[in-house]
């Protein structure tokens, strides 16, 4: 018995000495990385959520994506480096007029189930997609298709109802993956996918892992990894302390708080990307006060957003331009186009305005980051005048509170998969999504008028002046306080090199290969 | 004690008719809309509509509750608004390792609360007895996450001698036990340190009863009068405390299965009621009531088997 006391005073002094020692206990031991292998070809990535579905015509999250973004492939796809669409299971191209598109697609390529990937393949996916029958989540990406017509076995032709500058950038994305038509029609492709990617689908434990396996008759080469997994480990500190161990490979989305003990591990590689969310603070348009052009150049001017971004420990970049610099419709001299940081002009306009006899209710998501920001701008604006009052709520409350409009101010993201400037712009400003996607509630016909006309002009260079000019009169006229866009992080065992990352948060695993 | 059991049944289909009605109404009640979750951040007006159509949302709430009853009542818990799994099948998945997980911090808590609390009473006054309630205080006020930080950090990272996360090995293999560890003792250490404290307790009132007293003057020797007379009399309160931190075990593991990423029920539940997934939310506290209520009546059936004057009869 007296042992057993024993026992418990010796933990408890562990657990004292451990809670002592937090940073050389964050330190890993093994600096050869010799245990921190794994097991040989398995290559586990640790995700904080699980994945929803395996269909790309069904789901909508980006865990799924990280999934199916391997298993399916698209037809075109978004060159990091280049920021241009590139034909992946498509050949080539072309438009004899504004309105088709003849997609010539790749030859002999074969889904996992051995179905022929052809342009009945690419047409039966598109039109399930696209069928209200469906109800696919995204199925708004086709919403321009008027019809798609097979011309021979490997020719596809898409007419659309009027020009979308855009198409590529729709087809390139997650959702628009091809699926095997026979597989679809067999059985249920949310739990067992099958498509024509590096990798071959084989178990999924809801709430656990997904397992996937190397696609040995890939048309592109076999990938070097034999078999990756997607565990989910919720708790972000016990998936870094497993990146440590060596028990995962590699982790995305490092948390800023998480940085320096990230840093401080030397079995790792961290890579950061400059990406394309974008973290901006929201006015409701649809309320008076925010509708005077100066209470707004007031709560820009007190705003101090070096001060904000450089509390990010490097993983956030500052501009003033809400199309970010990795996105489509960027122009360099957007940088520094908005209203600086001037506290005595806010105090000013404050004084002069009485801005300060009525609180402004700020709504946040209680997320951490959301969290920093609204404490940080709080303190800013109270410093000129402002009276700020936090309400911070749940996620789930807090989406259906700012798409009621039920607030003055708040913070808002958008990731854009697509690396393009209008689906920005569309889902989150066009007065067409004010009650769903375009939260802050603006609405302004000019501004509307600027994004059709770069959603259905073809020439890309038109399209990107006037996508240039929209985001000018966004940020002149303060329609939202752009706080930063975001970086791309992730962090990969040593052993390991060869992950593609893309400036939209989406990596790929194909050619990694082991040291 | 069939009787019992039959009363006991019937009051419980009573009681989890009233828990559904609560919990229904109150995601009902509850801000954020499960369309919303469903149909993600780009769904427009009529993609909502149409969610919510599909997902039976418009109806009244008599309607759609009447509907999940009797949907229920078929042994159909319905299909999760998210993933379109089927409800029962999710947490036949995560039960057996909220099980496992809430049986091994039990034993754990059992071993260690019953010695300590044994070794402070009869050492009653004594350093042994000043250090272990110390630790049990600490121990009851330690937080789970914080404790279960720690321990991966010093016996995972550091010392490298136990896995950091997961419960995937079968319980009776070495490596099931060696992933059960840390997790058993972040869970188990709360409720060790209650058992501890009510043990030296119960122990030191029953050590001043007449019988105790009667038992040493008949010349006992000191080993039987604490197993025998001592121990077994103490030990009612005790069970008390088990079986009510067994049922809040089961309820409770939310935080360690999320530090240890471990699939279990608690997290279903914390991640069902964030994205508004009625189901899911509903079917999950059904079976953790369920459970707490059969907890108890074990405990009671315990206490007619250790103490024959009991008799719910």
């Amino acid at each position: 018995m007296k042992k057993t006391l024993w026992g418990t005073v010796l933990l408890s002094a562990m657990l004292a000495l451990g809670a002592c020692s937090g940073e050389s206990a964050s330190a890993p031991k093994n600096s050869d990385g010799s245990k921190s292998t794994g097991s040989n070809e398995t290559f586990t990535y640790a995700s904080t959520s699980d994945a929803v579905g395996l269909s790309p015509i069904l789901m909508n999250d980006a865990v799924s994506a990280n999934v199916t973004e391997h298993v399916y492939e698209q037809l075109f796809t978004l060159n990091g480096d280049t920021k241009e669409f590139e034909p992946l299971l498509a050949e080539s191209y072309e438009n004899p007029d504004e309105n088709t598109w003849v997609i010539k697609l790749k030859e002999g390529i074969k889904f996992h189930d051995g179905t022929p990937f052809n342009a009945e393949a690419v047409k039966y996916t598109f039109d399930k997609l696209r069928d209200p029958a469906t109800a696919a989540p995204r199925a708004s990406l086709l919403e321009p298709v008027d019809v798609i017509n097979v011309i021979d076995e490997n020719t596809v032709e898409i007419k659309t109802k009027y020009p979308y500058g855009p198409f590529l950038a729709a087809l390139s994305h997650t959702n628009a993956a091809i699926v095997s038509p026979t597989a679809d029609k067999a059985q249920d492709l949310m739990k067992d996918p099958v498509g024509t990617g590096p990798y071959k689908f084989v178990s999924w434990t809801p709430g656990d892992q997904v397992e996937l396996e190397a696609n040995e008759e890939y048309w592109d080469g076999a990938p070097e990894l034999k078999k990756i997994v997607l565990k989910v480990v919720p708790e972000i500190s016990t998936a870094i302390s497993m990146l440590q161990t060596g028990e995962v490979q590699f982790l995305d989305n490092l948390p800023t708080e998480q940085i320096k003990r990230l840093e401080s591990m030397d079995n790792i590689n961290i890579e950061k990307k400059d990406g394309t969310a974008v973290y901006y603070m929201a006015f409701n348009h649809s309320q008076e006060r925010n509708q005077d052009a100066e209470f707004r150049e007031a709560v820009a001017s007190a705003m101090d957003r070096d001060a904000f971004v450089s509390k990010l420990n490097g993983l956030g970049v500052r501009s003033d331009s809400v199309i970010g610099p990795q996105v489509f419709g960027y122009d360099e001299s957007a940088n520094k186009a908005g209203t600086p940081f001037d506290i005595e002009a806010s105090k000013a306009l404050v004084e002069k305005n009485g801005y300060g006899d009525k609180p402004i209710k700020l709504l946040t998501a209680n997320r951490d980051n959301f969290i920093l920001m609204a404490e940080i701008v709080q303190a800013q604006l109270t410093e000129a005048g402002f009276k700020v009052e936090i309400e911070s709520m749940e996620w789930a409350t807090f989406l259906d509170t700012a798409r009621a409009g039920d607030y003055d101010l708040t913070f808002l993201s958008w990731s854009n998969v697509t690396a393009d400037g209008s689906e920005l712009l569309y889902p989150n400003f066009h007065s067409d999504n004010v009650g769903s996607s375009n939260r802050s509630q603006y609405s302004n016909p000019k501004f509307d008028e600027l994004v059709v006309q770069s959603r259905t002009t073809i020439d890309q260079d038109e399209r990107k002046e006037i996508l240039n000019e929209a985001n000018f009169l966004m940020i002149e006229e303060n329609v939202v306080i752009p706080m930063y866009h975001g970086i791309v992080t992730t962090a990969l065992d040593k052993n390991y090199s060869g992950v593609q990352i893309n400036p939209t948060g989406k990596w790929y695993l194909k050619n990694v290969t082991r040291k | 004690m069939i009787a019992l059991i039959v009363r006991r049944a019937i009051q419980l289909v009573f009681l989890l008719l009233g828990i559904s009605f609560l919990v229904f109404s109150s995601m009902f009640i509850a801000p954020g809309d499960p369309a919303t979750m469903v149909g993600g951040p780009t769904a427009t007006e009529s993609d909502l509509v149409a969610i919510r159509d599909n997902l039976g949302l418009n109806d009244p709430f008599l309607v759609q509750y009447g509907r999940y009853l009797g949907n229920a009542v078929q042994g159909d818990f319905g299909y999760s608004y998210q993933s379109k799994q089927s409800v029962s099948e999710a947490i036949a998945v995560r039960f057996p390792n909220t099980l496992k997980l809430a049986i091994a911090s039990m034993i754990v808590a059992i071993i260690i609360g019953i010695i300590a609390g044994l070794i402070s009473a009869l050492k009653h006054n004594s350093w042994l007895d000043v250090t272990s309630t110390t630790v049990a205080l600490a121990g009851i006020s330690i937080p789970n996450f914080w404790l279960g930080a720690i321990l991966i950090l010093v016996f995972s990272v550091n010392l490298q001698w136990l896995p950091v996360a997961g419960l995937s090995d079968p319980f009776y293999t070495w490596e099931g036990i060696k992933q059960l560890i840390l997790p058993a003792i972040t869970l188990g250490t709360g409720s060790a340190a209650m058992i501890a404290r009510m043990t030296r307790s119960s122990i030191l009132e029953v050590v001043k009863a007449d019988y105790v007293r009667t038992a040493r003057a008949k010349g006992v020797k000191e080993k039987n009068v604490i197993w025998i007379h001592t121990l077994k009399n103490a030990m009612i309160p005790v069970i008390t405390v088990i079986g009510l931190n067994f049922g809040a075990l089961l309820g409770g593991t939310i935080i360690t299965e999320k530090v240890f990423a471990i699939n279990g029920v608690g997290r279903l539940m914390i991640d069902a009621i964030a994205m508004r997934d009625f189901p899911m939310v509903q079917a999950s506290v059904l079976l953790v009531a369920t459970l707490f209520v059969v907890v108890n009546l074990i405990v009671d059936i315990v206490y007619t088997m250790i103490d024959p004057r009991i008799n719910y009869s």
